[in-house]
């Protein structure tokens, strides 16, 4: 009997950055209606809610493939993804527009300056908060869907 | 071996033996619901990753890693969209 285990790998992949999406548009909005910072939440939502959730899919099928040939914990697993995400989200965010580099640092959404030196800052929290999203979150779902 | 003892043995194998019922003596799918029930844990999946053994088996960095994480979003909340965008 086949039990299709990359299909529920991605599916369990997809699980947590598709349940996240509804606190990223909530935090879109808010950051456009409330703070009125100028985020343009049409072109913005593309890359939370169609690249993100696939690309955690499939990275979730990378490692059940990569198990049992070269296994590495599923927490480190994940805390590589930023490496793929960021440059993806840094082009699509700068030709949507909304992203511009400038001498002084990356301009997000017209208002937000990021400083080139906080960069290498800020990719580490992002690695930290990927490797506990995937240690605990996504492999919590590998582990209800049978393949962990 | 003559014949008389070996229709003496079979007779004894015979008795020997219980007879083998060939109908089952009830249906077996109910005990086997029952067992696979015994088996599965029927709380809610957010309880079973919030529950306390769950939580008492996270390692103390990664509770400091998630400090730093918290720590970090309230020092510069003006990141939080770029963090939105990112997730």
């Amino acid at each position: 009997m086949n039990t299709h285990p990359y299909l529920r790998a991605y599916m369990a992949g997809i699980a947590v950055p598709t349940m996240l999406l509804l606190v990223v548009l909530t935090g879109f909005l808010m950051a456009r209606y409330t703070f009125q910072i100028p985020v343009p939440i049409e072109r913005a939502i593309v890359f939370p809610m169609a690249i993100v959730p696939n690309l955690f899919g499939v990275w979730n099928i990378f490692y059940l493939w990569l198990r049992p040939r070269r296994h590495l914990p599923i927490g480190f697993h994940g805390a590589i993804l930023p490496f793929v995400l960021a440059p993806s989200g840094f082009i699509l965010a700068t030709c949507s527009g909304f992203l511009s580099p400038t001498s002084s640092g990356l301009v997000w959404f017209h208002q937000i300056v990021v400083p080139y030196v906080f960069l290498a800052g800020g990719f580490c929290f992002a690695l930290i908060a990927y490797y506990l999203v995937w240690k605990y979150l996504v492999g919590f779902f590998n582990e209800v869907l049978g393949i962990a | 071996m003559t014949e008389q003892e070996e229709k003496q043995v079979a007779d004894l194998l015979k008795e020997s033996m219980p007879p083998v019922n060939r109908e089952l003596e009830c249906d077996l799918w109910p005990r086997m619901l029952q067992r696979l029930d015994e088996g599965s844990d029927r709380r809610h999946w957010i309880a079973v990753m919030f529950s306390p053994s769950a939580l008492s088996a996270v390692p103390w960095f990664d509770w400091a890693l998630l400090a730093v994480l918290v720590l970090g979003v309230c020092v510069f909340p003006r990141s939080i969209p770029v963090w939105l965008y990112h997730f």
